[in-house]
C-alpha cells in the first residue's frame, strides 16, 4: 500500500498546483505532499527491514532494500528542496526575474519529476524503469531552461539532446537483455522484463546478448548518471537550473541512474560472472575520477564546480562497486547515503550567493562571511564535508571504498584513489575559501538570511555532523542490506 | 495458415525494412524541412506495416496494437507537432551540415555495413528477420550521426525520431516487440519528449532569432 501511495502523492501534488492560483497554497501543497513522502519513505524503509521486501499490483511495483534505500533519498533531497525553494523563489518573484506563471510551472513539473524519480526504483519491469528514466528527464528539461536565458535554453537543449541519446542506448540495452531471456521467459507476458523474473532464470540467460546488453546501459543511464566522458552536459544542467532543480538532479537523479544500472549489474554478474560488470565499472569510475579533478582546480564558475564534483563522487562510489567484495558495494551505498545528505547544502549556498551578487563567476564575488555570514560558514562546512574532510560521513564512506580496493585489488587503483580525492579536497577549498573569505565587494551590505533559506541548510548540516558520529541501526542495517544484494549476489 | 501467407508475410517485413533504410538515406541528403518530416512520416508509416505484417505471419497479436499506435503517433500526430513548431518559427531549410552532403552519404553507407556486422551474430537464432535487424542497427547509427551533423534543432529532432524507429524495429525483429505496456510507456514519453521539444525549440528560435544550434556554444569548461 505504502508503495501506490508513494507514487499517488507527487501526482496529487502537482494536479493540486495546476489547479491552485496562489503563490502562498502552492507553497503550502508542495511542503506538506514532501512530509509526507517522506513519512512514506521511511515507511517504506521499515517494511522491507520486516519482509525484505514488498510488492504491489502483482509484482508490478517492487522494492528490496536497495529501492527503499533510493527512495529514502529522493524523498529526503525533494524534502529540503521544497522548504528551500519557498525562499529562494519568492527572492525571485520579488526582483521580477521570473513571473507567478513560471513559478507555478516549477511546483507543478518538481512533483512530476519527484513521481518519475520513485517509479523508477519501484518499478519491477526493467522496460518501466527505462519508461521512468526518460520522464524524469522529461519533467526536468523545462526546469533547467526555467529562466529562459540563452544560457539556460543552451544547457536544456544540450541536456535533452544528449540525455536522449544516451537513453535511447539504455532502451536498445534494455530490449537486448528481454532478447536474452526471451527463450526462458517467453515473449507473450509482462512479466518478460520483471526483475524478479530475470533474476530466477538470470544462469539461463544468452550471455552473449546479456554482454552486450550491459554495455550500452552503462553507456546509456551512465550518461544520465554523468559518467565521464558522458557528462558534457552536467556543468550546463546544474549551473543553469534554479538551485533547488540542480540539488535534485545532482543528489537525486544520480542515484536513480545508478540504480539503473546496478539492477543490470547485478543480473550481468549472475549470469556472466562478476568480472566483466565490475570491471567495466571500475573503469568508468577511474576514469570520471581521473577527468573531474583538473577541471575542479581550474574552474572559474561555483555552479559548475559543484556538478565536477557531482561526477567525481560518481566516480567513487561507481571505484567502490567495482573492486566489488563484501565491502566495496557497502561503501559505494554508504557514499551513496552521504553524498546525498550533504550534497543539497552546497547547491543551496551557491543559490544564495548566486541570487546575491548576481554571477556564479568566482572572479566576481569575494568576502561572503561579511555578508551573509551563515551562508558563508555553511559553505565552508559543506565544503569540508563533502570532500571527505572528518568527521563527515563522507570520510567513513571513501575510506570504506579505499580499503575495499586495497583489500581487493592491486595498489595502484588506491593510489590514484588518494591522489584524486586529496587534490580535488585541495582545490575545492581553494575556491570556496576565496569566496567565503576575502574583502567584500564593494557597495554591497549585509543582508539578512531568510529562515526559509536557512532551516533546511541547519537541518542538513546537522544532519550532515550526527550521521558522521552515529549512523541510527536501521539505517546501518538498510544499507547493509542494500549492499548484500548489489554484491553478495553472486 | 498456408505456406505461401507466410512466404508472403516474410518478404512483405524484408521490402519495408528495406523501405525504411532507402528513406533513411534520402533524409541524409533532403535539406527542406518539410520534406524531411514528410519523409520521416512515410519511415514510420513503412514501420507500422512491418509491424502488422511480423503481428500477421507470428500471430502475436499485441503488435497489432503497437503497430496502431505507431500509425496514429508516430505517422500523423509528430509531423503534425513538428509542421507546427516550423510554420511558428518560420523556418523552411535547414543550413549545411558540418559534413557536406556526398560525405555524410558515404558515411552512412559505411555506418549500413556495420549495422549488418553488428547484426550477424544474432542472425543464426532468428533465421528470416536477419534482415531487418541489420537494417534496424543501420537505421540507429544513421540516426545519431545525423543529430551531430545537423544544425537546425528541427532536423535533430527527427534524426532522434528515425533512431528511435530503427530501435523499434529491432525490437519487433528480435522479440515480437517489448511487453504492450512498455511499449506504451515509450510511445507516450516520445510523444511528450516531442512536445517539449517543440516547446524549447520555439524558445530557442525566439531568443537566438535563429534555430541553429551550432549558436549554442556559451557554455564551456
Amino acid at each position: 500500500m505504502s508503495l501506490v501511495l508513494l507514487l499517488l502523492a507527487p501526482l496529487v501534488e502537482a494536479a493540486a498546483c495546476g489547479l491552485l492560483r496562489s503563490r502562498r497554497w502552492m507553497e503550502r501543497v508542495s511542503l506538506i505532499s514532501a512530509a509526507i513522502n517522506l513519512a512514506l519513505a521511511v515507511r517504506l524503509v521499515q517494511n522491507v527491514a520486516r519482509f525484505q521486501s514488498v510488492s504491489a499490483f502483482d509484482g508490478f511495483l517492487y522494492a528490496d532494500a536497495l529501492s527503499a534505500l533510493v527512495v529514502l533519498l529522493t524523498a529526503f533531497v525533494s524534502f529540503v528542496c521544497a522548504i528551500y525553494a519557498v525562499g529562494y523563489f519568492r527572492t525571485d518573484l520579488e526582483r521580477g526575474s521570473i513571473t507567478l506563471r513560471r513559478l507555478k510551472e516549477y511546483y507543478i513539473l518538481t512533483p512530476l519529476f519527484v513521481f518519475a524519480l520513485f517509479l523508477v526504483a519501484l518499478a519491477n519491469n526493467l522496460g518501466i524503469m527505462w519508461v521512468a528514466i526518460e520522464g524524469s528527464t522529461l519533467a526536468s528539461v523545462l526546469l533547467i531552461a526555467f529562466y529562459n536565458q540563452k544560457t539556460s535554453l543552451e544547457a536544456a537543449w544540450k541536456y535533452i539532446i544528449i540525455g536522449s541519446m544516451g537513453i535511447s542506448m539504455a532502451l536498445f540495452g534494455t530490449l537486448l537483455t528481454y532478447y536474452a531471456a526471451s527463450h526462458v521467459v517467453g515473449t507473450e507476458s509482462i512479466e518478460g522484463l520483471n526483475w524478479t523474473r530475470l533474476m530466477l532464470a538470470a544462469s539461463s540467460l544468452n550471455p552473449k546478448a546479456l554482454r552486450l546488453a550491459f554495455l550500452f546501459i552503462l553507456m546509456g543511464y551512465g550518461t544520465k548518471a554523468g559518467i565521464a566522458p558522458m557528462h558534457t552536459w552536467k556543468p550546463d544542467s546544474y549551473s543553469e537550473a534554479p538551485a533547488p532543480s540542480a540539488a535534485i538532479l545532482a543528489a537525486a537523479v544520480l542515484n536513480c541512474a545508478l540504480y539503473g544500472i546496478l539492477r543490470f549489474h547485478i543480473l550481468a554478474s549472475r549470469c556472466l560472472g562478476p568480472e566483466f560488470s565490475s570491471g567495466l565499472l571500475l573503469w568508468f569510475g577511474l576514469g570520471s575520477l581521473l577527468i573531474a579533478t583538473p577541471f575542479i582546480l581550474v574552474q572559474t564558475n561555483f555552479r559548475r564546480l559543484l556538478a565536477y564534483s557531482s561526477i567525481d563522487h560518481t566516480g567513487i562510489m561507481l571505484v567502490g562497486f567495482g573492486v566489488g567484495g563484501s565491502l566495496g558495494p557497502f561503501g559505494a551505498l554508504l557514499h551513496m547515503f552521504y553524498h546525498a545528505i550533504t550534497k543539497p547544502l552546497l547547491f543551496f549556498c551557491a543559490g544564495n550567493v548566486q541570487q546575491q551578487f548576481g554571477t556564479a563567476t568566482f572572479r566576481k564575488v569575494g568576502g561572503v562571511i561579511h555578508l551573509m555570514p551563515v551562508t558563508a560558514v555553511l559553505f565552508l562546512a559543506g565544503t569540508l564535508a563533502v570532500t571527505g574532510t572528518p568527521p563527515a560521513g563522507l570520510f567513513q564512506s571513501e575510506l570504506t571504498v579505499l580499503s575495499a580496493s586495497v583489500q581487493g585489488r592491486s595498489l595502484w587503483i588506491a593510489s590514484i584513489f588518494v591522489g584524486c580525492v586529496v587534490t580535488i579536497f585541495a582545490g575545492f577549498l581553494y575556491h570556496v575559501g576565496h569566496l567565503a573569505l576575502g574583502a567584500p565587494r564593494i557597495g554591497m551590505n549585509r543582508t539578512a538570511e531568510s529562515w526559509w533559506r536557512l532551516l533546511p541548510m541547519l537541518l542538513i548540516a546537522a544532519l550532515t555532523l550526527l550521521f558522521g558520529f552515529w549512523l541510527p541501526s536501521p539505517l546501518l542495517r538498510l544499507i547493509q542490506q542494500a549492499g548484500q544484494i548489489v554484491g553478495g549476489a553472486r | 495458415m498456408s505456406y505461401d501467407s507466410v512466404e508472403l508475410g516474410h518478404r512483405l517485413i524484408t521490402l519495408m525494412a528495406a523501405a525504411m533504410l532507402v528513406v533513411q538515406m534520402l533524409l541524409v541528403g533532403q535539406r527542406l524541412l518539410p520534406t524531411v518530416i514528410a519523409l520521416f512520416s512515410l519511415q514510420s508509416f513503412f514501420l507500422a506495416c512491418l509491424a502488422a505484417a511480423v503481428a500477421y505471419v507470428n500471430q502475436a497479436h499485441h503488435v497489432y496494437i503497437a503497430a496502431g499506435l505507431t500509425l496514429l503517433l508516430k505517422v500523423i500526430v509528430m509531423p503534425l507537432l513538428l509542421r507546427r513548431i516550423i510554420r511558428q518559427t518560420d523556418t523552411q531549410e535547414e543550413v549545411e551540415g558540418y559534413l557536406n552532403t556526398p560525405a555524410s552519404i558515404l558515411i552512412c553507407g559505411g555506418l549500413t555495413l556495420l549495422g549488418y556486422l553488428v547484426a550477424h551474430p544474432f542472425s543464426q537464432s532468428q533465421g528470416h528477420s536477419h534482415g531487418s535487424l541489420a537494417v534496424a542497427t543501420a537505421l540507429f547509427l544513421i540516426g545519431f550521426f545525423l543529430m551531430m551533423n545537423r544544425r537546425k534543432a528541427i532536423s535533430q529532432v527527427v534524426a532522434l525520431l528515425t533512431a528511435e524507429n530503427g530501435l523499434f524495429l529491432a525490437a519487433i525483429a528480435l522479440t515480437y516487440g517489448m511487453p504492450l505496456i512498455v511499449e506504451v510507456g515509450i510511445l507516450f514519453d516520445l510523444l511528450v519528449g516531442v512536445m517539449i521539444l517543440g516547446i524549447l525549440t520555439y524558445r530557442i528560435a525566439e531568443t537566438f532569432e535563429s534555430m541553429d544550434t551550432s549558436k549554442l556554444r556559451r557554455l564551456r569548461g
